[in-house]
């Protein structure tokens, strides 16, 4: 089995707050390899936009890391120079958007940008560049490349202002593809198209994609692996099939219960998630999922679980879990 | 049964951009065709669902029931009376109420969640019922804790900030709630509450919704008929169970075929659906679908489908509704609906 791409290794992050620092991130550890593409899953203010935004080295400034780092080469990018992290943007870690529309400059037209997104790469002229980044185009499905080059943002479609930060991200052919919710704006049709062509282009790419997303129906298309979060901590990992088919931490179980999508006959009443998040600026001694789950004993409140394992590459931070 | 509201036949067209000789003639520029023909009715206590994809006319269809938009032809009745003038709009939006679709942008910023939900008193003249308390009664009803009264739109969550807009929908005592995209951009979790929530106050106080949404999970789930929508006309509706068992119009089944399945064992091999839905600027001849439709022969190019009741229950626009469907499910599937 080949080495990680690029490895998280019990990474916690604190943001400063008025009340004190909030622990957005608390030990988090995943691992993607070439070739594979992974999936990191749960909701609103579980840290997975964090771990994202460590990934690609772009945290915001009142973040501090208080463990851990992210691997990437033999080395941590966390700690590197300006200019290191500079380099390793683009080139090597490259990064999908949620909003398309917001992650282009709306006043410079598809191709200046496309251009400039090649600032590093040497030996090429401009046309050379302009060339590179209509072929680009093409490959992500646009069929009048040279016509898109010369529009602004504005000017297209939402599927097409998506496939076109696609092709952004992946001309300097990065090791590293981060797609932070690269579905959630679109309609279920455009949603369709993008998951077949980040499939496809995962056959031809030899790098690792890292998919962040509240939308299981896209990990199940899309990951090998899936990483799912829950209060700033990864509970649960495992191939996507054995986490969908096998869930064993109680919020995974929680989460597959109550989509729609997962159930066949309709029932009067949806199952829900009692209760909230716990408060990540004084986060619980116990299991951070205790409060909300059924299953919880006393000694779920005042131990931390540990990460058991329940079967091959399949995890689960819970101390019921083999149960 | 009569219909709480009845669409009927209704079409909406505007005024297209106007080109070289017809900017100086008034009335010459083309029409564009934004709504055209549709028919629709929810009966009392039904949950209804309306689906397509952006551009469908979903959001536009459900302004023109409450009056925010004039439509251009066809009748509407609010419960079985017709309504065309201001009046009659200001009537049906005391029975009527709109949940619009993002909930925190549809709630003034500088006005405390108390002042904003009791607005619907207000603007129709209608003492508080239960005066200085009616705010938390209403915020009570939707399971909010009394607290958020005194809340700022930008200090809720999404779900929160949802339950408002189902708190202030409901002001009025309405029979009919339309919901504009209610679960958009929500966590599972919070959805299912807030999906919850709309079901038991349909059990509880009969009160009938439209749900539109390109959720197509969400409407199998809790609507009991679904009406599909692509490109300002009806494809076809019927009720859910069925439609999403036996989908007639190739449009449809495209849709189904392209929800994203979180079970990995069930990957699509192929793209349901290719391309993107037509502008309006350049509405497609004959049947408006047939630019994207796997099944399209030459005469969908040319005829324009006429809607066909295949049972009592359902209708469908498509000439090759009861052949396409054998085509994609084989013979054995497609006799149980022409009974």
């Amino acid at each position: 089995m080949s080495t990680p791409l690029i490895k998280v290794d019990d990474l916690s992050i604190t943001y400063a707050s008025e009340e004190g620092p909030l622990q957005a991130l608390r030990h988090a550890t995943l691992e993607a390899r070439a070739g594979e593409a992974i999936g990191i899953v749960g909701e609103s203010g579980c840290g997975k936009s964090t771990l994202a935004s460590a990934m690609i080295n772009l945290l915001a400034r009142n973040a501090r890391v208080t463990s851990g780092g992210v691997v990437f080469g033999g080395r941590d990018i966390l700690s590197a120079s300006e200019a290191e992290k500079r380099r390793l943007r683009g080139r090597h870690i490259a990064m999908i958007f949620q909003d398309p529309m917001t992650s282009f400059n709306p006043v410079l037209t598809i191709g200046e940008q496309l251009v400039d997104f090649q600032d590093q790469r040497e030996g090429l002229s401009k046309s050379e560049k302009r060339q590179q980044a209509a072929a680009m185009l093409k490959r992500v499905g646009i069929s009048d490349p040279v016509r898109c080059l010369d529009r602004f943002v504005h000017e297209l479609s939402g599927g097409m202002r998506q496939r076109a930060a696609i092709a952004a991200a992946l001309l300097m052919t990065p090791d590293v593809l981060v797609a932070d919710e690269p579905t959630t704006a679109l309609d279920v049709t455009m949603e369709a198209q993008i998951i077949h062509l980040l499939r496809e282009l995962r056959r031809d790419y030899n790098g690792a994609i890292v998919i962040v997303t509240h939308h299981l129906g896209v990990v199940g298309e899309l990951c090998d692996r899936v990483y799912v979060m829950y209060a700033g901590e990864v509970v649960e990992e495992g191939s996507t099939d054995d986490v969908y088919h096998n869930p064993r931490h109680p919020y995974t179980q929680a989460l597959i219960a109550c989509d729609p999508a997962n159930l066949h006959d309709q029932t009067p009443v949806l199952p829900t998630i009692p209760g909230r998040l716990p408060d990540l600026v004084k986060p619980p001694a116990g299991c951070s999922f205790a409060a909300r789950c059924a299953r919880a004993t006393q000694h779920c409140r005042t131990i931390a679980p540990a990460h058991v394992m329940v079967g091959p590459r399949h995890l689960a931070r819970c101390h019921e879990a083999l149960s | 049964m009569s219909a709480l509201y009845d669409v009927d036949n209704v079409s909406l067209d505007l005024a297209g951009p106007a080109a070289g000789l017809q900017r100086l003639l008034p009335g010459t520029a083309p029409r564009l065709t934004i709504l055209s023909s549709l028919s629709l009715s929810i009966a009392p206590g039904e949950m209804l669902g309306l689906v397509g994809e952006s551009g469908s006319g979903k959001s536009t269809l459900a302004r023109a029931m409450m009056g925010l938009v004039g439509i251009t032809g066809g009748t509407l009745s609010f419960e079985g009376k017709p309504v065309k003038s201001r009046a009659d709009f200001v009537k049906v939006r005391q029975g009527a109420a709109l949940m619009f679709q993002d909930a925190v942008a549809s709630l003034s910023p500088r006005r405390k969640v108390a002042a904003q939900i009791v607005e619907p008193f207000e603007i129709n003249g209608v003492a508080l019922p239960e005066g200085a308390q009616t705010a938390v009664a209403m915020l009570e009803r939707v399971g909010l804790a009394p607290a958020l009264a005194q809340r700022f739109p930008h200090e809720l969550s999404g779900g929160q900030a949802r339950r408002v807009s189902v708190a202030r929908a409901l002001a009025l005592n309405p029979r009919l709630v339309i919901a504009d995209e209610p679960t958009a951009g929500l966590d599972v979790s919070v959805q299912a509450e807030i999906l919850n929530l709309m079901s038991g106050l349909r059990r509880d106080l009969g009160l009938s919704f439209l749900i539109i949404t390109h959720n197509l999970a969400v409407v199998r789930h809790v609507t009991d008929r679904v009406a599909v929508l692509y490109l300002g006309r009806m494809a076809e509706w019927g009720p859910t169970r069925e439609v999403f068992a036996r989908p007639l119009h190739p449009y449809t089944r495209s849709l189904i075929a392209a929800e994203p399945q979180a079970d990995p064992r069930k990957r699509r091999a192929d793209l349901a659906l290719k391309g993107e839905i037509p502008s309006v600027l350049a509405r497609p001849s004959g049947c408006e679908f047939h630019t994207r439709c796997p099944f399209a022969r030459p005469r969908c190019a040319t005829e324009e489908p006429q809607p066909r009741m295949i049972t009592p229950d359902r209708m469908v626009r498509c000439h090759f509704a009861e052949e396409t469907r054998t085509e994609t499910q084989g013979g054995n599937h497609g006799t149980d609906l022409e009974h």
